[in-house]
C-alpha cells in the first residue's frame, strides 16, 4: 500500500539521528518556554523561529513542530500545578486538573495528560498521514477562484471561532490583509506604503509583526496586573495510573481525540476549539459529572487529549491547502516560506521527504513528549519557580536578538517595537490580535487569486458563483457568518466562552 | 442627541475609520485600475473602504449596545515606556555597543518595569544575558554582529 511506502520514506527522513536531535531539541525548548507562565505556543514559536532559520527545510519544520508540541504540553503542566494555564487551550484543564493537584494528586493529573496527549497524538498522526494525500489531490484540481473562496470561507471561519465582538474579529481580517499588502506588487512591481524604507519592498516581516504581537504585547499586559505566583506543588508523586484510573479515562481519551480530530481540521478551529467543546461534551455524559471541577480525573483526560488531537490535525489544512486555520499554523506557513517551500497541495508530490518526514516525526515527537515530561517533572517544577520580574527582561533580550537575526538588521527590531504597541493598543480596544495574523499571512494570496480569477473571467465577478465549488464554499462562508450573526447562536457561543 | 454608551467601542471604531483613512491616504498615488485589470491600488483600496465600514458600524453599534461592566485597569506607564524602549534602545546602540553592553544596559533598563525589581538582581540579570547572548550568539550560532562594538573604548573593534 502506498501508505506504508510513504511512512517508510518518512520514517527515513525523520529517523535520521540529525533529525531526531532537532525534533528532541525542539520538545525540549518548546518545553521549556511552554512550561514558563505567560508563554504560549504562539510566542513561543514567534520567539525561537529565528534559530530554525540555518537549518535545512526538513530539520527546521521538524523542530518547529516539535516546539509546538512541547509548548502545547508545557501549557498543560502550569494549568494544573499553578492553575495558570500557558495558552487558551489549557484553561479547560485548569479547571479539574488544578483540583487534582491540590487533592495531592498532581502525578495523576500529569500522567493522564501526557498518556491522553500521546494516543491523541498518535491517532491524529495516523489521520493526517492517510487524510492528507486526497485533500491535496481535490486540492490541486482548484483555479484560483476556488482558492480565494476557500480563503474567504477560512478568514469567515476564523472570525466565527472567535471570541469577542463579530464586527471587531473582522476588522482585523481586513486590518491585517491591509498590512499584508505593504510592499512591493508582485504584478506590476510597484511599490506600496513603503514611505522609502528600502526594508519594506518585501513587505513587513512576519516574525517581527507575530513577535511584537504575541510576545512583548503579552509582557505589556502581564506587567500591569503583577503579583508574585507560588507554586503550590513543590514535589510531584504517583505518576503511576492504577487499573481503575484507567477505566475512568479510557472512554473520555477517546471521546476527546475523536472530537479533537474533527475540530482541529475545521479552518480556525485547532486546539483551543476543541479542548473547550470536549470538556462541555464530557460533563455531560460522564457519570462522574457531579465531580467535574472538583478535581475529575475525566476532567483532565479528555480536554487534553483533544487538544493535542486538534493541535495536530491543524496541520491538515495547512499542509494540503496552505491555508493556516489558527495563528500557530500562520506561523509554520511564514516558516515554510522563509524556507524557500510554497505551501500548499504541491508540498505533497514535489517534497515527499519534507512532508512525510514531518508526520512521521510528529509522532516521534509525542512519544518523546512522554518521555520528557513524566520523569523530567522535577525540572520543569524547577522553572515554573523562575519569579517573573527576572523572566520577561530576559524575553525581550531574546525577541529582540531574534527580530534582528531574520535579516540581520535592526530595521525588524524596531518592527517589533512597533507592532508591540500596536497589539497592545488594539487589546486595550478588546480587538483580537490572532485574526488580524491571519489576514496578515493570506493576504498576498488572497490578492493573486482574486487577481488571476478576474483576469481570465474578464472582469466578471461571476466567475465566483458559476464554478460549483467556489459557489459552494462561498455559501458555506456566509452560512457560517449569517449563524455567529444569528443572537441565539451568539449567546451560546458566549457561554462556551465563558465556561 | 446621540449617546455613546459603549466607549471603549466608540473609539475602537473611530480607530477602524482612521487606520482605512491612512491607508487611502498614503495609497493614493497608486494606480486602482478597474476590476478586469486591477492595478496595485486597487486590492488596498477596496479593503480600506471595507475596514471603514465596519468601524462606522463598530461606531454605531456603541451608540446603540451599552458597554458591559468591566473593571477598570491600571495603567503602568513606567513599565510601558520602558518595555517599548528597550528594543529601540536595542536596534539603535547594537551596532555601536556591540552586544554585549547591550544587552546589559537594556535587560537591566527594562527590568526595572516590574514591581519587585531590585537593582542588585536587575545589573545580576544583565550581566548573565550578556554573557550567555555573546556566548550562544556570537559564538555558537555566529550572528554578524560583534560582541564589543567601535563605541567601546580599547576592547571595541571597527
Amino acid at each position: 500500500m502506498d501508505l506504508f511506502s510513504n511512512l517508510w520514506l518518512g520514517g527515513a527522513t525523520a529517523f535520521l539521528p540529525a533529525n531526531l536531535a532537532y525534533c528532541f531539541i525542539g520538545c525540549l525548548l518548546g518545553t521549556a518556554i511552554g512550561v514558563l507562565p505567560g508563554l504560549g505556543p504562539t510566542a513561543t514559536i514567534a520567539m525561537l523561529l529565528p534559530i530554525t532559520f540555518g537549518l535545512p527545510p526538513e530539520s527546521a519544520l521538524i523542530m518547529l513542530a516539535g516546539i509546538f508540541y512541547g509548548a502545547q504540553y508545557g501549557g498543560s503542566t502550569t494549568a494544573i500545578l499553578i492553575n495558570l494555564p500557558g495558552e487558551s487551550s489549557s484553561v479547560v484543564t485548569a479547571i479539574d486538573g488544578y483540583q487534582m493537584a491540590r487533592k495531592g494528586q498532581a502525578g495523576k493529573a500529569l500522567a493522564t495528560a501526557a498518556l491522553g496527549s500521546f494516543f491523541a497524538g498518535t491517532v491524529a498522526t495516523i489521520l493526517l498521514a492517510v487524510a492528507a494525500p486526497p485533500l491535496a489531490a481535490i486540492a490541486l484540481k482548484f483555479g484560483p477562484a476556488e482558492y480565494f473562496s476557500l480563503m474567504v470561507l477560512g478568514l469567515v471561519a476564523s472570525v466565527a471561532l472567535a471570541s469577542g465582538s463579530l464586527l471587531k474579529a473582522l476588522a482585523m481580517i481586513v486590518f491585517g490583509l491591509l498590512l499584508g499588502s505593504v510592499g512591493t506588487d508582485v504584478e506590476s512591481g510597484v511599490p506600496r506604503y513603503i514611505f522609502g524604507v528600502p526594508q519594506l519592498y518585501d513587505g513587513l516581516n512576519f516574525v517581527a509583526v507575530s513577535m511584537g504581537i504575541f510576545g512583548i504585547c503579552e509582557i505589556l499586559r502581564n506587567l500591569e496586573s503583577e503579583h508574585e505566583r507560588s507554586v503550590g506543588v513543590k514535589k510531584v508523586t504517583g505518576l503511576m495510573l492504577n487499573g481503575e484510573d484507567f477505566r475512568r479515562v479510557v472512554a473520555p481519551v477517546l471521546r476527546g481525540t475523536a472530537l479533537g480530530s474533527v475540530l482541529g481540521m475545521l479552518p480556525g478551529g485547532g486546539a483551543m476549539l476543541a479542548s473547550f467543546a470536549s470538556y462541555a461534551v464530557e460533563k455531560r455524559v460522564s457519570p462522574n459529572s457531579a465531580e467535574f471541577g472538583k478535581g475529575a480525573i475525566e476532567g483532565v483526560a479528555a480536554p487534553e487529549s483533544a487538544n493535542n488531537a486538534g493541535a495536530q490535525t491543524s496541520f491538515i489544512p495547512m499542509l494540503t491547502l496552505g491555508i493556516p486555520g489558527n495563528p500557530v499554523m500562520a506561523l509554520m506557513v511564514g516558516a515554510m516560506i522563509i524556507q524557500g517551500v510554497t505551501p500548499g497541495p504541491n508540498v505533497i508530490s514535489d517534497e515527499p521527504a519534507l512532508f512525510w518526514g514531518m508526520i512521521v516525526s510528529m509522532w516521534a515527537g509525542n512519544l518523546m513528549l512522554v518521555i520528557l515530561n513524566l520523569p523530567l517533572i522535577g525540572l520543569w517544577v524547577r522553572m515554573l519557580t523562575i519569579p517573573y520580574h527576572l523572566l520577561f527582561p530576559a524575553i525581550i533580550g531574546f525577541c529582540c536578538i531574534g527580530a534582528y537575526s531574520i535579516n540581520n538588521s535592526v530595521f525588524d527590531v524596531f518592527v517589533m517595537a512597533l507592532f508591540s504597541v500596536v497589539g497592545f493598543a488594539l487589546s486595550k480596544l478588546r480587538f483580537e490580535p490572532a485574526p488580524l495574523l491571519l489576514g496578515f499571512i493570506l493576504g498576498p494570496m488572497l490578492e493573486e487569486n482574486l487577481r488571476r480569477a478576474m483576469l481570465i473571467s474578464q472582469g466578471d465577478p461571476t466567475i465566483f458563483v458559476r464554478s460549483p465549488l467556489s459557489l459552494s464554499l462561498l455559501v458555506v462562508a456566509a452560512i457560517v457568518l449569517a449563524l455567529v450573526l444569528s443572537p441565539s447562536i451568539g449567546r451560546k457561543r458566549e457561554e462556551a466562552f465563558t465556561e | 442627541m446621540l449617546k455613546i454608551r459603549n466607549g471603549r467601542d466608540f473609539v475602537g471604531g473611530a480607530t477602524m475609520v482612521l487606520i482605512s483613512l491612512l491607508f487611502i491616504w498614503f495609497g493614493w498615488e497608486l494606480d486602482v485600475g478597474n476590476s478586469f485589470q486591477m492595478g496595485p491600488g486597487y486590492f488596498p483600496m477596496m479593503l480600506s473602504l471595507l475596514l471603514m465600514a465596519i468601524g462606522l458600524s463598530i461606531i454605531v453599534q456603541s451608540l446603540v449596545v451599552a458597554a458591559q461592566d468591566e473593571g477598570s485597569e491600571t495603567a503602568n506607564w513606567k513599565a510601558y515606556c520602558l518595555v517599548i524602549l528597550a528594543p529601540v534602545f536595542f536596534g539603535l546602540t547594537l551596532s555601536g555597543l556591540g552586544l554585549a553592553p547591550t544587552m546589559l544596559f537594556a535587560i537591566a533598563a527594562v527590568s526595572m518595569a516590574s514591581r519587585y525589581a531590585n537593582w542588585r538582581h536587575s545589573i545580576a540579570l544583565g550581566l548573565f544575558m550578556a554573557l550567555s547572548s555573546v556566548v550562544l550568539f556570537t559564538r555558537l550560532l555566529s550572528l554578524p554582529v560583534s560582541a564589543f562594538g567601535p563605541w567601546v573604548p580599547f576592547v571595541g573593534g571597527p
